[in-house]
């Protein structure tokens, strides 16, 4: 072969590489356009480490599924995430709604916003952008004023109200053998615990023959936990309604209950939230003081979600994924079921898919019950709640069976 | 200067501001854009109801919240509970904003300074617990699917920025209208010196609750509307610190006390900290807060007064270092005799009168007699009593003894402006002028006394000008004053109260020759116009000539009383006050 032919050939060869480069990178284009779904939660301000634990959820989340190849059914799209800071006020959270609405308007669907109130105002502006919001937000009136673009995903806060006792005196019987007959509840008078004990105190206690003995309501922040647990003491219900919302009051009162001899589970306590099941109160008290507690929350890690709580640890460094993380890890899941049945990127067919799922595999293990459908107002049927307990130093679920990690511990009186 | 001319001049700038803002809202497509250009009218009238109250009183309130909450929670409820529009909600707010600034200003005007501060911030805080004891942590406002329009909810977002726009006009426009006004003068004349104010006949406390009750009504109204934009109401967004401080930084950063200031406020801060929120949030958390910080730190480092007052202060060194050299004061030497002067009878009688702090007598049951035309000088060494003994004619110290009979009426005890309004002027030792007002409105500020009409309290203050001869530098700062015509301008502003007795505190101190020629003058002819005087005075010569009799003070008692060439001559006065040199008898020709 003379050098030329050789040199002939090579740019031959060049060309067709270039030509066949090019093919490549055109069909690639027209085979994977983003899709864009949303993230709007408090990134700064007083909340952000809970936006932040959202944030890594939702980049895990669409990390994977971007893995395994994107959404099937629009030819292997990738999800793209955009994160909206709904800051500290009601007022910042409805500018970003309405920035998140305006600037993006490629936007799918989108989760959040972490507070109760801050949904409420992202949603006002949500609904009218007809984008889909998908939220674990517990506030009733989220789902109660007719929207048809809003979907909650954990049950609400009168049903988890209703929920709590039945379950609980459910889980002692089953435990220690016998049915708790007396009651205490100590509270503080935030949003939250009002509501969790309001149907509680109206009615429950009624039909479900129990008698309160010990109903003490205090404004946080607590000074002095000592009188309301000498109260307790002396009159020593069966159970104890622990409610405090700040990680301090927590800290002050299990604290106050180990020193008067009623801790490591010798009276059964419960709360409402995760906020006494949070990983600073660990780092900020003896941990033996937390054994045996137990409270009663919207989502936590379950034995069906195994494999990906220990992922989360492995990346994200925290020592177990708290309900934010699965939530919204979940939700990634849901979007991307979501665009799978569309079959089409844009809001209205999605919002179609979120109101006509019914999913009992896939994303649905990340939800308690095990099923994801939404009823007319947008409630997910069969929301159900956990039970999580301290145990060993780390918070576990312990009730229904079916979906608890260990075995719920009731002392045996 | 003419009322009208001088309202158009101020109307010019508020329309022209407000076309040029409604047609960027109206260019405006993307309804984020929209929902800023809509916040940064409310809280600019947020900022402007603050400095309606606290910008012009001086009492600084970190609890407009309260009413700014009232009225969002009023509006919400309305329509939850009752069906009520937000169109006929939101002016009910407004009144119960200005109810709530009654009941809130009737109690905590009894409280000064850091106190008051202090005690404002608790209402906000109190009505927070006390909405969430009632359960209305969370209540959103019903899409109205209908009517929405008679719901005051509108697709088109750009009508609330109007909306909020109308409201913001209609703010600037009552402010500016204000502030030219009685109102205005009355509220910076108690801001810069509350005391100097109440001798010159003004009542603070009803002028403060005059001014929290519209205060008070405007952050209502501007509440409820919040409302109807958030569409979501909770405690903390409405009675929370951010709501109370937001008031405070616009106002603050733009100017207190001006009608631009709160609105240039608002304008640059709201959208800054959104734009940092939104651009930077993502990226740093919480970079937005640091840098906001610092800006509203520059700024108050810079302009420590706000961004209008340093605006003002530069034009008017610039407008003043072009003609430095600004026609001296007329001196008017028409030194009437004061054999003219009619003396008639008593006008003041002061017995018995004792005032003492802790150990210290400080008045020592004095008794004395002025009668109606004299001028009678007191004099006596420093800590007689002299300055108490004012202080106590015109209602500022209440004796714990004695009486003081006025124009035949008693006076003891009375409030200050009571005083003056009987007819009681005073000046200061130290000057205590209203620094940041013109001369003009300095004296008119005085003049309202008498006179509640406004045009012909502007005539008393030109005749009250004309009489000390201040009148070319009418419209000149106070604060640029030299120490005579400062002087002349306290005699002016007490003058102008129509007072029937002055009472003239040191008012030569500090002057020179001609400055005292000056001032002697004016009390001279004041005197002969049938003005009762009494003044404290050191300066003996001076004292000489001017008073028709002298009276010593000395250790908060009566020493000595008498015609000036007897009490000179006195061997106790001359021992306790006057000194040696006055033994020879031939230092009052010096």
């Amino acid at each position: 072969m003379t050098q030329h032919s050789i040199d002939a050939r090579r740019r031959r060869f060049a060309g067709i590489a270039v030509a066949a480069g090019l093919a490549l990178v055109a069909t690639g284009v027209r085979a994977a356009p983003d899709i864009e779904v949303g993230l709007i939660a408090p990134m700064s301000g007083p909340w952000a480490r809970q936006g932040q634990v959202m944030k890594s959820a939702a980049e895990l989340a669409i990390a994977s599924i971007n893995q395994q190849g994107g959404i099937r059914s629009l030819g292997g799209a990738k999800l793209k995430l955009s994160v909206f800071d709904a800051g500290d006020s009601v007022e910042k959270a409805k500018n970003a709604a309405q920035r998140m609405v305006a600037e993006a308007p490629h936007l799918v669907a989108a989760t959040g916003a972490y507070l109760s109130s801050f949904t409420l105002a992202v949603t006002e502006v949500t609904e009218r952008a007809q984008l889909p919001m998908v939220t674990f937000s517990y506030s009733d009136q989220i789902t109660a004023r007719g929207f048809k673009y809003v979907f909650q995903t954990s049950a609400t806060g009168d049903q988890q109200a209703e929920g709590s006792l039945p379950a609980l005196l459910a889980m002692a019987e089953k435990s220690s053998g016998k049915r708790p007959k007396t009651v205490g509840i100590v509270m503080d008078n935030t949003a939250a615990s009002l509501a969790f004990v309001k149907p509680i105190r109206a009615t429950q206690l009624a039909k479900l023959g129990l008698t309160l003995v010990v109903d003490e309501t205090f404004t946080p922040p607590l000074a002095n936990a000592t009188p309301l647990i000498q109260k307790v003491r002396a009159k020593r219900p069966d159970m104890l309604l622990l409610l405090p919302t700040a990680i301090s009051d927590a800290k002050l009162l299990l604290e106050k209950m180990n020193e008067f001899g009623l801790g490591d589970g010798r009276l059964p306590t419960i709360s409402n939230g995760a906020a006494i099941l949070d990983p600073d109160l660990r780092a900020n008290m003896n941990v033996a003081q937390l054994e045996g507690v137990m409270s009663v929350v919207a989502n936590w890690g379950t034995s069906a979600q195994k494999d990906m709580s220990d992922e989360f640890r492995r990346r994200t460094g925290e020592p177990w994924a708290t309900q934010h993380f699965l939530t919204t890890y979940g939700d990634m899941w849901i979007f991307k079921a979501a665009l799978e049945a569309a079959g089409k990127a844009d809001r209205a067919s999605v919002a179609n898919a979120l109101r006509t799922m019914d999913l009992s595999n896939g994303p649905a293990k990340f939800f308690p019950g095990g099923r994801v459908k939404f009823d007319a107002a947008g409630r997910r049927e069969g929301a159900g709640l956990l039970i999580v307990q301290w145990q060993n130093g780390v918070p576990v679920t312990v009730y229904p069976v079916k979906e608890a990690v260990a075995e719920s511990r009731w002392p045996k009186r | 200067m003419s009322t009208a001319a001088s309202s158009r001049r101020h109307a010019v700038p508020i329309a022209l501001f407000g076309v040029a803002y409604a047609l960027v809202t109206l260019a405006t497509g993307n309804e984020y854009h929209q929902l800023i250009l809509t916040l940064v009218p409310v809280w600019a009238v947020m900022g402007l109801s603050w400095n309606l109250f606290s910008g012009y009183s001086g009492l600084v309130s970190f609890g407009h919240a309260a009413f700014f909450g009232l009225g969002a929670y009023f509006v919400a409820l309305a329509q939850v509970q009752w069906g009520m529009t937000p169109w006929i909600g939101i002016p009910i707010a407004g009144a119960l904003g200005g109810l709530a600034g009654l009941i809130v200003g009737l109690p905590t005007f009894r409280l000064r300074g850091h106190y008051f501060a202090l005690a404002m911030l608790a209402y906000p805080l109190a009505l927070l617990y006390v909405f969430e004891w009632l359960g209305y942590q969370e209540l959103t406002l019903p899409m109205e699917r209908e009517h929405p329009a008679a719901f005051m909810q509108f697709a088109d977002h750009r009508v609330y920025a109007l909306l909020a726009l109308a409201a913001m006009l209609a703010s600037m426009w009552l402010t500016s209208v204000l502030e030219r006004g009685r109102f205005g003068l009355v509220l910076t004349a108690m801001k810069q010196d509350e005391a100097a104010a109440e001798a010159a006949g003004i009542d603070p406390r009803a002028w403060k609750l005059r001014a929290i009750v519209l205060s008070g009504a405007l952050a209502g109204a501007i509440g409820g509307f919040y409302a109807v934009v958030l569409l979501v109401v909770t405690p903390q967004a409405v009675f929370g610190m951010l709501v109370s401080s937001q008031a405070l930084i616009v106002a603050m950063f733009g100017g207190v006390g001006t009608v631009w200031g709160p609105v240039i406020g608002a304008v640059v801060l709201v959208p800054l900290s959104e734009l940092l929120h939104a651009r930077l949030g993502n990226e740093i958390p919480g970079i937005q807060g640091v840098v906001y910080g610092v800006a509203i730190i520059a700024v108050i480092l810079l302009a420590p007064d706000g961004v209008v007052w340093k605006l003002r202060d530069l034009r008017q060194r610039r407008a003043s270092a072009a003609n430095a050299n600004v026609a001296p004061t007329a001196i008017v030497a028409d030194d009437a005799p004061a054999s003219a002067r009619t003396i008639g009878p008593t006008l003041l009688e002061v017995s018995g009168v004792s005032i003492a702090f802790g150990g210290l007598k400080a008045l020592d049951g004095v008794s004395l007699r002025v009668a109606t035309g004299e001028i009678l000088g007191i004099i006596g060494p420093n800590g007689a009593g002299k300055t108490t003994l004012f202080n106590a004619l015109n209602g500022f110290l209440r004796p714990a003894a004695g009486s003081i009979v006025f124009d035949g009426r008693e006076i003891t005890g009375q409030p200050p402006h009571r005083i003056c309004a009987a007819g009681v002027g005073r000046t200061f030792q130290v000057v205590r002028p209203f620094r940041r007002m013109t001369v003009f409105e300095n004296v008119l500020a005085g003049a309202f006394v008498h006179e509640p009409d406004e045009i012909r309290a502007r005539t008393i203050a030109v005749d009250a000008l004309d009489q000390v001869g201040l009148r070319a530098i009418e419209s000149v700062s106070a604060g640029g004053l030299s120490n005579r015509d400062l002087r002349l301008l306290e005699i002016a502003r007490a003058l102008a109260g129509r007072p029937k007795l002055l009472l003239l505190d040191e008012t030569l101190a500090g002057l020179d020759t001609e400055g005292v020629e000056a001032v002697l003058a004016v009390v001279k002819r004041l005197a002969a116009r049938g003005t009762t005087v009494v003044i404290i005075e050191h300066t003996m010569p001076a004292m000489v000539r001017l008073a028709d009799r002298l009276v010593v003070l000395d250790h908060g008692a009566v020493l000595a009383e008498g015609a000036p060439e007897a009490i000179t001559r006195n061997p106790d006065v001359i021992d306790a006050y006057l000194g040696k040199r006055w033994r020879t008898g031939d230092a009052v020709d010096r």
